[in-house]
């Protein structure tokens, strides 16, 4: 296996300076531990996939880099700042969009609504803070034209009224319009059709030409493997695998990943 | 023709509420031979709407976030006694800020229970509605505050529902000022936005970096100063309160809101039916009153129309939901 003497990999000509760097970053629920020890580094403009099989910690792991959950050990640095604060808003405002799966839309809302919420435009009359309804619909509208949405969504329905693909595609333009240093896909190509999945992807290696960080995680590592520069396989909450994309073929990986951690893992086990 | 309707009532969740404002409205005219429009029983039908619609308001943005304050008949009733209480003593103005005191108070205590400490609303404020009803009847044991002559002739007193501007309680112009206000803050501003959507999905809301705590305990004590403002309006109309004041209220407020189209499940309220609830809950009062009804039956008939307007919300949510 191809890796640093750090059990990292990075990308040929890459800046040296990781935008998100993971230390020794451990996280437990009671007594169950989601995440142990976990180290990794990712740099702007790659394209890294996050890959494991169910419940081997990919979206714990990115739900502590989004700010929704602090770690129970370790460090995240963003940037070189170490981050002691976990909060969305604070992961929003430092220019990271996370994608989610099964979250991020509230169907009660309009399409506009949902478009800007937590970050509302604003008309200030008298010193106080009113929506403004004209630039939610022209910019929301924009989008949903733009991402090729059925023409007949109107910008003021309820969200609800979107289909499964719809909401997706609507949730990727959403992070992708807001100018963003890193955009984190969970799962985005579940639930899509076959047309729906290609433009995904193709949209996320778009993504990474325009300097972004694009972290992707699935649980496909045939579909990863044709678009990632990296694969990070994580196996029962632990690192096993960092390799470029091109060290390793997709079926070896897929062996790392079937065989679990009995393979591969660089670290000693500790009994 | 149905995707119509559904757009209508997607965009309007309250017109059925102005449909049924209109026909029991005729429907009583007509049933007490026109005694039911009488300037006399549409004055004090509009003061007891207005101070039930403030009081439901408030339960109207709790409901917004998915959560419910059943507290406000007890909050209502503490607001009427510090308010009646403390005016002789300290004058109406002051007496009137002790009581919303009060009111953001046991909102506060509401709120950090539900927001900070993630306990289920229904639980906190059943206790909240019990523990102040049983301070209430405490602090009066017995006796009741009534408002003396003195009090009666100050203008804070007469402003806050003690008085009339043209012939219409200022609990009246409350009622319409704070809708003005709440209407605008929840359907026009951010902070609406955030409100709403985290009734829709707590989760989602929360992942855009909306701050779920601080607005769930916002709105508690919104509802706390609310139900305290409705308790000393009517305190004021009435000159009198005793340990009693707001009991039961609480349950006219849900009712009121409900009517109105707020969904208890959250994201989706209407504070403009919210007032035409309030206000089709005092008209059946009322009308049951003209025809010598015993005011029991009033009980029945809030729990029948609430259950009623519960299943009317389910049809309309999956007709609207239909793609």
């Amino acid at each position: 296996m191809i890796t640093g003497s750090d059990g990292q990999s990075r990308p040929a000509g890459s800046p040296k300076k990781p935008l998100i760097s993971i230390k020794n970053v451990g996280l437990s629920y009671g007594n169950f531990q989601a995440l142990t020890d976990v180290s990794v580094d990712f740099y702007q403009g790659e394209l890294v996939g996050l890959v494991g099989d169910n419940g081997a910690g990919k979206t714990t792991l990115i739900r502590i880099i989004s700010g929704i959950i602090p770690p129970t050990s370790g460090e995240v640095y963003f940037d070189g700042e170490r981050i002691i604060k976990f909060h969305p808003k604070k992961a929003i405002d430092l220019g990271l969009e996370c994608i989610q799966q099964a979250i991020g839309l509230c169907d009660n809302l309009s399409v506009g609504r949902n478009y800007f919420l937590g970050r509302e435009p604003v008309r200030r009359i008298l010193g106080l803070p009113f929506l403004d309804k004209k630039k939610i619909r022209e910019a929301s509208a924009k989008v949903v034209h733009d991402f090729g949405l059925r023409d007949s969504v109107d910008v003021d329905d309820e969200i609800a009224l979107l289909s499964g693909g719809e909401k997706q595609t609507f949730k990727i333009a959403r992070a992708v319009t807001f100018r963003n240093r890193v955009i984190i896909m969970d799962e985005p190509t579940n639930h899509l059709s076959v047309r729906e999945r290609t433009r995904v992807n193709e949209l996320a290696v778009q993504l990474k030409q325009q300097g972004l960080l694009v972290i992707y995680i699935t649980h496909d590592i045939f579909q990863i493997h044709r678009i990632a520069d990296r694969i990070v396989i994580l196996e029962n909450g632990r690192k096993v695998t960092d390799v470029p994309r091109d060290a390793m073929s997709a079926e070896a990986l897929e062996g790392i990943i079937r065989d679990g951690s009995r393979t591969s893992t660089k670290e000693p086990k500790v009994s | 023709m149905r995707a119509a309707i559904a757009h209508l009532v997607r965009r309007h969740p309250e017109g059925g509420t102005v449909t049924l404002v209109v026909l029991i409205s005729l429907t009583f005219a007509i049933v007490t031979g026109g005694s039911w429009l009488s300037t006399g029983n549409l004055q004090s039908l509009s003061q007891l709407t207005a101070v039930l619609a403030i009081m439901a308001f408030g339960e109207a943005i709790v409901i917004a976030t998915g959560q419910i304050d059943i507290s406000v008949g007890s909050v209502s009733g503490i607001g009427a006694l510090t308010f009646l209480g403390l005016a002789p003593v300290v004058g109406s103005g002051f007496g009137l800020v002790a009581a919303l005191l009060f009111g953001v108070l046991i909102g506060g205590i509401n709120g950090v229970f539900v927001a900070f400490l993630g306990i289920p609303s229904l639980l906190v404020t059943l206790g909240t509605l019990f523990l102040f009803q049983g301070i209430g009847y405490a602090v009066t044991s017995g006796f009741s505050f009534a408002a003396s002559n003195v009090v009666r002739k100050q203008f804070i007193y007469n402003g806050f529902g003690g008085g009339t501007v043209a012939g219409v309680n200022t609990g009246v112009i409350w009622a319409l000022t704070i809708l003005v206000v709440l209407q605008l803050a929840v359907f026009e501003m951010p902070v609406g936005n955030r409100l709403l959507a985290i009734g829709g999905d707590a989760a989602s809301s929360f992942s855009r970096g909306v701050n779920v705590t601080r607005i769930k305990f916002g709105v508690f004590v919104v509802s706390g100063v609310l139900a305290a403002l409705s308790g000393a309006l009517d305190a004021a109309f009435i000159g009198y309160a005793d340990g009693s004041f707001g009991a039961g209220m609480e349950l006219s407020a849900i009712a009121a809101a409900v009517l109105g189209g707020c969904h208890l499940a959250g994201g989706r309220i209407s504070l403009i039916g919210t007032l035409l609830g309030a206000f089709i809950l005092r008209g059946i009062q009322s009308f049951l009153i003209i025809l010598g009804v015993q005011p029991q039956w009033y009980i029945l008939v809030v729990g029948l129309i609430v259950v009623l307007a519960g299943l009317a919300d389910r049809t309309l949510t999956r007709l609207v939901l239909k793609r």
